[in-house]
This record gives C-alpha cells, structure tokens and sequence, in this order.
C-alpha cells in the first residue's frame, strides 16, 4: 500500500480545510509566509492525490472505492443520511484535476493578490475540500452540503479580489448558484420522502435513490429542478449571463478555478445525477437541451468573436466550450461520453492556462484590452508561445488535448444524433477565428505601445504554474487512450443502466427497483440492507 | 380529577432563576462594589437552572403523572428541551451584556434580575399545561421584557421602543386573555387536555371557540412577531439595548411557539377533517406571509438591527412550515429550528451591540465596512452567524430549514416548501450583504467608544462555534430531540 498512513478520500477532502485553519491566524503582513504555507500544503495535497491514484489504479480501469465502506458511517441517522465518499471512474478525473489545478493557481496568484492573502489563502483551500467534497460524494444530502460550501469562498474570491464591478458579480454569482440549488434541495428531500413512502426508511444514499422508478410526470419536475442547479453551473445557454460578469470580474486565480474545475461540476452533475436519477425526463428534455447547448456552442463563440477585452473572450469561449460537453453528455453514447468527460478536464487544462497567461498580461500592464497590445513575440517570445500553445490547445489542433475530447464528441453525437451535430461542428471553426483573432491582435504585428516595450518575460514561478499545464496538454494529446481507459467501464455501466431503462416502459405508480445495484456499482461494493 | 400532588422540588429551575435575580438585587443595594460580578453571578444561575432542569427531568417514559401542581405544570423530556434553548438564550445574552452596561455606565444589577425573572416566566410558561398558568407566565415575561427594553434610560429610542412594545403588548395581553375567557366558555375548561376531550366530545366546533383560538393564535404571533403581528418588532429591536435584544428576539419565541402548538393541537382535536383543513390554511397563510413579507422588508433596510428584526419575521415564517400539518413529529423540526436561531440571531446580536457604540443612533451595516479585517475574530464570528441565517451548509440554520423543509414536503406541502426556499433566496441577499460591508469595501470609520470585552467576545464565539458545530455533526443532539419530543 502506501506506506505507514493510507490515503483516504477523507484525508483528500478535509486536508485542505485543516491547512486552511492555521492561516486565519497569520496576520495582514504575513503575506509571504501565507503564500508559501498555502502552496506547500497544496502540494502535499497533490502528493495525497497522486499517492491515492498509485494504490487504487487498476489495470481494467478505475475501480468505485467507496471510502470506509458504504455507509459506514451514519452522518444523521434519524434520517438516513450517511456519510459516504466514493470515487470511480467518472469523478477520478475530476478529483485529480481539481488537486492538481491549486498548487497552480496559487503560483499563479503570487503578485496578482496583493492583500489579505491568508484570506485568499484559506479561501481557495477551503473551495477545494467544497469542490472534491461534491465530486466525492455517494449521499444526495452529503453532495448538497458540499455543493453549497463552495459558494462562500468563491463569493469572497471575486468579491474581496475581484476588479471594478466584483460586488455585482459575487451577488449574481451566488443568487444564480444558489436559486438552483435551493430548487435541487427540495428535489432531493422530495426523492427522500418518496424512498421512504416505498421503502419505510429514511434514506439520501445515491444507490438507494436511484432505485426509484418514477412517472413520468414526477420526474420531470425532479430533473427539472436538477437539470436548473446544473445548467445554471455549466453554464447553459440562457443561464450563461453571470459566468463572464464572474470571469471577468474574478481574479486570475478565481477564474482559473471557476473555469477549471467549478463548471466542470455542472455538467459532472449531469452525467452523475440528473440524467441516470430521471432517465424517462431526461429523454423527454433531451431535445430542448441540445438545442441550448449548440445555440450555446454558436452563441458563445460568436460572443467571443466579438470581443476586445482578452479575458471576456477566453469566458465566451467556455460557454461554447461547455457546450461541447453538454453535447456529447446528451448524444446518449458511449463513445461521446467518453469524449465529454475528456474535454471537461481539457477545458480545465487550456482555459485555465489562457486564464493564467491573461492574468500574468494583466499584473504587467493592468489592462487586459486587446488595442494595448500587439507584437508582444518580440519582447515576450516565451509568453507568445505559450499563449500560442494554449489556444492551439483550446482550439482543437491534432496532437494537443482539445482534438482528442472534441473529435470524440463529435463523432459520438453524429452517431445517435445526425445533423444537429454539424451545425455544432461550426464552433470549432469559430474557435479557430477568435481564439487566431486574439493571438495576432496581442503577439504579433508591430509594437503599437510603447510601454510594452520594457516588458519583462516570463519569470520561473510563471513557468512552473504553466509547464505542468502544457506537458499534460501534450499527454492527452498524444496519447489520449492512457486518459479514456479509467473511466470507460464506469460511463458505461451508467449508460447501459440508463439504455436498460429508458427500454423498459415508464411505470405508472412509483416503484421501488430490486435492490441490486447497478453493474458499475455492484462489482466492487456490496449493498447495505437498510 | 387527581388529588393535589404538590412536589415543590419540580419548580426547582424557576425558584434557582428567580432567587438569583432576587440575589443580584440585594447584592446591588447591599454591596455595589461586586457590579462587575453579577454577569458572573446570574451565569451561575442559569447553569444551575440548567442542571435543576436535568434533574427534575423524567426519563423519557414518564407520562402524566410527572405533572405536578393537580397537573399545572409538566415535567418532560420536551419542556427541558425547550428550557434548555431558553437558558443557552439567556446565557448567551448575559454574556454580551456586560460589556454593554459598562461602555454605557449603567451597569446594575436590575438588569440580570429582570432578566432571570424573564428567563422565568418564559420557563413556566412553556412548562404551563393550562391557559391560566400560560397567562399568568406571560405578564411575568411581558413585565420584565418592557422594563429592559427600557432600560437604557437616557436615549429617547429606547423609551420610544419600550412604550411601544409596552401599548402593543398589553392591548394583546388583553387578546389572551379574552381568548382564553371565550374558549373557557365554549368548553369548560382552561386544559390543554380537557379543552381537546371536550371539543371531540362536541359535533362541531362551536364558534365561540375557534374565535378563541384565534386570539390565542394573534397573542402568541404577536411574541413571535409573526406577520401581521409583526409591526412592534424593528421598532423596540432598534431602540432596546442591544444585549438585551439576543434574548428578545429569540426567547420569547422558543417558548411562544411551543404554547402556540398546544393551543392548535388542542383545537385541532374538534370537527374532525374540516377543523383540521382550516387551521392548516391559516398557519400556512401566516407562513407565507412571513417569509415573503419578512424577506421583502428586511431587503430594504439600512439598520443591522432592523434588518434582523425583518430577519427574524421571515425565520418564524419558516419554523410555521412545520406546523402546518400539526402532528407530534411537527416539535422536533420546530425545536432543532428554534435552537438554531437562537444561537445564529443571538451571536449576531452580541457582535453588534460590540461594534456599535452609540445605541441612540441607528447601527447602520454600511458602518461595519472593512471591519471585518480590524476586528477578525468578531468579523468572522458575526459572518458565521450571517451564512447560518441565510441556510448556507454547514452551519446550524442549514439544518433547521432542512429538517424544517423536509417536515413541509413529508406532509404534502411541496408548494409552500417551494415558497419557502425561494423566500430564503432572497434572504441570501440581504445577508451577503453584510459579509459584503464586512470584507469586500474599505473603511469608512474609525472605531471609537467601544468596549470589546471578554465576555461579549465568548459569547460570539461561543454562538458562532456552536452553530457550526450544529451544523457539521448534529448526529447525536438530533437523536435525543427526536426521542425528547416523541416521549409524551
């Protein structure tokens, strides 16, 4: 195993907001010694991360740990409630992005931040036990907690750092999180009540609650209030409008975590939750959300297209790149699945790293417009290639990360949903035309200002935060199967489950299924009669 | 009728609460030195209450006969859960009292007396099984609630609150009490019990009784400044010392609403089905009006204590959701609601009357801005106590709405749940904005006058440590409501 202490998920969850405790206690002028005290104890999560995926990497893909057994632990027993983390194929990715995502960020925050750093500190560790938290966890209550936890300190990250307008975009950022979520909890108390009805026993564990069959009338309004909470995250189509007031307004680094990991959990929802809870609603609402997610996918890249200011554009460009998840989770195929899941983590992987290189523009020149650059490859040739890098990536060029998750996708909606997909195919040209638009408005061309003249290169902390970043964008790239193998055989135990029954005709009454578990879940965990 | 069984040793917490007070007052007139340890002293009291309240406790089979006085009073696992609320209340607020007597020099020993003689009356009333007892608990309460609501003599705000509270409540006092006359006429009884027996013995409910009823209900949505009983509530919260205000706004209530459930489980006993339908509709309807009226109102106000005053209209709108379908499992949700408000209201109330230094004037959230960095401690504190009233996990005030929420959709009330988490919504903004002020905008003022002392500073931490703490593991405290309440 791994050596004297095992690495659990509850060590991977908590580590952070225990580091996080010392640093309410470092004072305003200790801003040093909390920068350093935060990026080691993001590292030693990193280790705990890697440690973890070393013991429990298996050879067919990654298995379901559940921690300390399932439901080992009764959290609120008078109601079911347990506290069970989990981990498999699906979330792993995730996990390990989110992880790797912090020691990053804060390096990327170094000069950026300027005060309260023990706050900031504190408030971006404390976003990763509420994030990790979410993925993790295998009890509908336990996810809400943790969904709701990563509101505050994402709040207090744009709203304490963020730029001129941050007060507007931290309310909207969690009036607009936190109207779905509150929807969502009455879903999930509904859910509870029903198991109980059925059942005679509390109980919010995700493998009892999805024995639920229900009418279909019931489970629209459940998916409904689901598919809000997430749309709202990914974002989706009509519901984008506070993600690039958020992005905008943010922090680099908040806007690196916001895009790298928090959106991811929308659309994580939907692949975890909303989909195989309610498959009859969500084949109902297929139609109507695919057709937000291309109208996403076009809209998004057009916005961005039209943009001057480079970390708008690099915010509209997420929508659209969403959108592309979004797509592939509802083409219903194994194939485009898998796609969807690679692509939230090159999301993560290219925007987070055009976020950094936007932030690390911005701590030179405090503007982020694209009429105050032009022909930065001559004074900053390092910075111009990886900005290049980066936007190849995120464009979708053979090789790098982006192809990988974007061809898949494609490939796999054509096959279940024909011309729809072509359409959508248009936002990978249009990725192409504004992200090329803001390279050669910024990098090339002659040198317009003179007071870009003296600007320094890119310092060895900047290069640490972005190597790792492009040396995995490579990786996928090049050899994407290492990435798609430990999570084939969970997506598709989720999508054979869901094929199973969407096949059977929806019940008339709410019933309860037997409680084998499904087959992703039944191979390595044994059901708890409770 | 039982024969008299008078065990005097059952009044134990009440006699404890109301000879401290008595101690404090002749130690002031005897030995006003000892000033500064009278916080200490009435502490002592409430513990001792607390102890005497576990003491005299049954085990959880106990029935009928563990009510003393031929049954005036009851002696269960229910009414020293509530007693237990009521007295963490009072502790909380004699801790952020003091440092409020001496920064305004009126430091004396009738305020821990008026307040042990409170916490008192508001003990008796909750353990009252029969109107009279609950009336005769209520102007105890009532008297001494005016007189401190007073009790900073020399601002004009406060007289201002108090004689405001004082007209509302006696003309409500006069409410009760025709109430109780009406019901007393249409059954024949001022019992809890006997009122239910006689009402199902009964075809219809005469309505003599439910006119009754529904005075008891306006004169206990008055102490619970439920809507549209509300209106004294930000007037004498805005006024009233601000200490004093962390028990005000909070026990009063606990006991409130416990009385409030009898009175509906005793008429809820006549007419069958339609009775039952119709009380449902009017709780319900002062739910929602709560919540949304509390919300709407608290939303535009200026003044941090107004604003928890509109606060608190809306949070009692919340704990009604649980009353709506009345069962014996509605106390459980109602009591782990109520403890989460006290501890979350009472915290933010200690760190205001801290931060603010002149109580004449309004205490405008705007004022705190930056000072969540000056004061951390209190900051911190007073933004644990904020995210718990906005329901945010993992904090005391997420789990009373979901055990609240969930009681709402068990009964069949997905609408009002709905209605309720949506009115939460909008208490969400109201209270960012106070985290807002606290650590997103510079300073605007130097702190002057103020007077942080150790003992307000415990009871903010205390009040904050405690809702987290509720909220993180609740396993075992839920555990033993949930058998506390369902024991008869």
């Amino acid at each position: 195993m791994t050596g004297p202490m095992e690495i659990t998920l509850t060590l991977l969850v908590f580590f952070p907001t225990i580091a996080a405790i010392p640093m309410f206690f470092l004072g305003r002028a200790q801003a040093r010694a909390a920068k350093i005290y935060a990026l080691v104890a993001s590292l030693i999560e990193l280790v705990f991360g890697v440690l973890y995926l070393a013991a429990h990497w298996g050879p067919d893909g990654f298995p379901l740990v559940h921690d300390l057994g399932p439901g080992a632990i009764p959290w609120i027993s008078s109601y079911g409630i347990h506290y069970d983390l989990a981990i498999d194929g699906i979330s792993m990715p995730l996990v390990i992005l989110g992880i790797f995502l912090l020691p990053i960020v804060i390096l990327g925050s170094w000069k950026g931040i300027e005060e309260h750093w023990p706050l900031f500190g504190a408030s971006l560790l404390l976003l990763t036990t509420g994030v990790l938290g979410a993925l993790l966890a295998y009890d509908l209550f336990l996810f809400y907690v943790f969904w709701e936890v990563m509101l505050v300190p994402m709040y207090l990250l744009i709203g304490i750092w963020g730029g001129e307008r941050k007060i507007y975009a931290a309310v909207k950022f969690f009036l607009f999180t936190m109207a779905g979520s509150l929807l969502m909890l009455v879903a999930i108390l509904w859910m509870a009540w029903k198991f109980k009805e059925l059942n005679g026993s509390w109980s919010f564990a995700y493998t009892d609650l999805l024995r639920l069959d229900l009418p279909l009338h019931q489970q629209i309004w459940l998916f409904a209030a689901f598919a809000l909470t997430f749309a709202i995250k990914v974002p989706m189509f009509p519901l984008h409008t506070w993600l690039p007031d958020a992005h905008v307004e943010a922090p680099t680094g908040g806007s690196v975590i916001l895009a790298g990991i928090l959106l991811k959990l929308g659309t994580y929802g939907f692949l975890r939750f909303a989909i195989p809870l309610f498959p009859h609603a969500s084949e109902a609402a297929r139609p109507l959300l695919l057709a937000l997610s291309v109208i996403g996918i076009l809209y998004g890249a057009m916005v961005a297209w039209v943009q001057t200011d480079m970390k708008k554009l690099v915010a509209y460009s997420s929508v659209a790149h969403l959108g592309f998840v979004m797509l592939g989770l509802l083409a219903i195929d194994s194939v485009a699945w898998q796609g969807s899941l690679l692509q939230m983590v090159n999301h993560g992987l290219s925007t987070g790293a055009l976020f950094l290189l936007v932030g690390m523009l911005y701590d030179r020149r405090h503007t982020k417009k694209f009429e105050e650059f032009g022909g930065l490859a001559k004074v900053m040739p390092v910075f111009a290639f990886f900005l290049v890098f980066s936007s190849l990536a995120s464009v979708g060029l053979p090789a790098l990360n982006g192809f990988a998750g974007e061809f898949l996708i494609l490939i796999g909606s054509f096959r279940t949903l024909g011309w729809p997909v072509v359409l959508a195919t248009f936002g990978v040209v249009l990725a192409a035309i504004y992200l090329l638009k803001m390279i050669q408005l910024t990098i090339f061309g002659p040198i317009t200002k003179d007071e870009n003249r003296g600007l320094k290169d890119l310092s060895g902390r900047e290069l640490a935060a972005l190597i790792p970043l492009c040396i995995f964008m490579v990786w996928i790239g090049v050899a994407p199967d290492t990435f798609l193998k430990p999570s084939r055989k969970a997506l598709d135990g989720v999508l054979s489950d869901y094929k199973q029954r969407i096949a059977e005709p929806n019940v008339v009454q709410a019933t309860l299924r037997p409680a084998a578990a499904p087959s992703q879940v039944s191979s390595t965990a044994t059901e708890t009669g409770r | 009728m039982n024969s008299v069984h008078v065990d005097w040793m059952v009044l134990l917490p009440e006699m404890i609460l109301c000879g401290g007070g008595v101690l404090v007052l002749l130690l002031d007139a005897i030995a006003p030195k000892l000033r500064r340890a009278f916080t200490g002293i009435s502490l002592i009291a409430t513990l001792a209450a607390a102890w005497a309240v576990y003491y005299v406790m049954p085990g959880a089979t106990a029935t009928d006969a563990a009510r003393t006085f031929a049954g005036l009073i009851e002696t269960s696992p229910l009414t020293a859960a509530f007693s237990f609320v009521i007295l963490l209340a009072t502790a909380l607020c004699l801790l952020a009292s003091q440092g409020y007597l001496r920064r305004e020099k009126i430091l004396s020993g009738e305020y821990h007396a008026l307040l042990l003689w409170c916490a008192t009356g508001l003990l008796l009333m909750l353990r009252a099984t029969e109107l009279l007892t609950v009336f005769l608990a209520l102007e105890l309460l009532s008297l001494c609630l005016y007189s401190l609501a007073a009790y900073h003599r020399r601002i004009a705000l406060g007289g201002e609150a108090a004689i405001k509270y004082f007209l509302m409540g006696a003309f409500v006092s006069a409410f009760v009490l025709y109430g109780i006359a009406l019901v007393y006429g249409a059954t024949g009884s001022t019992r809890f019990a006997d009122i239910g027996q006689a009402l199902a013995a009964q075809p219809s409910v005469p309505v003599l009784a439910s006119l009754g009823f529904l005075m008891l209900v306006a004169g206990f949505g008055f102490k619970m400044s439920i809507v549209p009983f509300h209106a004294w509530s930000p007037d004498t919260y805005q006024g009233a010392p601000s200490p004093f205000v962390a028990f005000l706004s909070v026990a009063p209530k606990v006991a409130s609403a416990l009385v409030l459930y009898r009175v509906l489980a005793a008429a809820l006993q006549g007419g069958a089905g339609v009775t039952a339908y119709k009380w449902q509709t009017v709780v319900a309807v002062l739910s929602v009006l709560s919540m949304v009226a509390g919300n709407l109102l608290a939303l535009v106000q200026r003044d941090i204590k107004r604003m928890l005053a509109y606060s608190g209209v809306a949070h009692m709108g919340y704990l009604l959701l649980a009353l709506v379908t009345l069962t014996r499992a509605s106390l459980m949700p109602v009591l782990v609601y109520l403890l989460a408000y006290v501890l979350m209201n009472a915290g933010a109330f200690a760190v205001v009357s801290m931060l603010y230094s002149r109580p004449g004037e309004q205490h405008l959230i705007s004022d705190l801005a930056g000072w969540g960095y000056r004061y951390p401690l209190l900051g911190g504190c007073l933004a644990v106590c904020m995210l718990s009233l906005g329901g945010i996990p993992p904090t005391a005030g997420f789990l009373g709405k979901y055990v609240v929420f969930l009681k709402a959709v068990e009964d069949g009330h997905v609408g009002l749940a709905i209605t309720g988490v949506l009115a939460s919504l909008l208490g969400v903004f109201y209270y960012l904005r106070v985290l807002y002020y606290l650590y997103m905008k510079p300073e605007t003022r130097q702190p002057e006058g103020l007077l942080i002392d150790v003992w307000g500073r415990t009871a903010a931490v205390l009040a904050a440590l405690l809702t987290l703490a509720l909220g993180i593991w609740p396993t075992g405290l839920l555990q033993w409501l949930i058998t506390a309440t369902a024991a008869k």
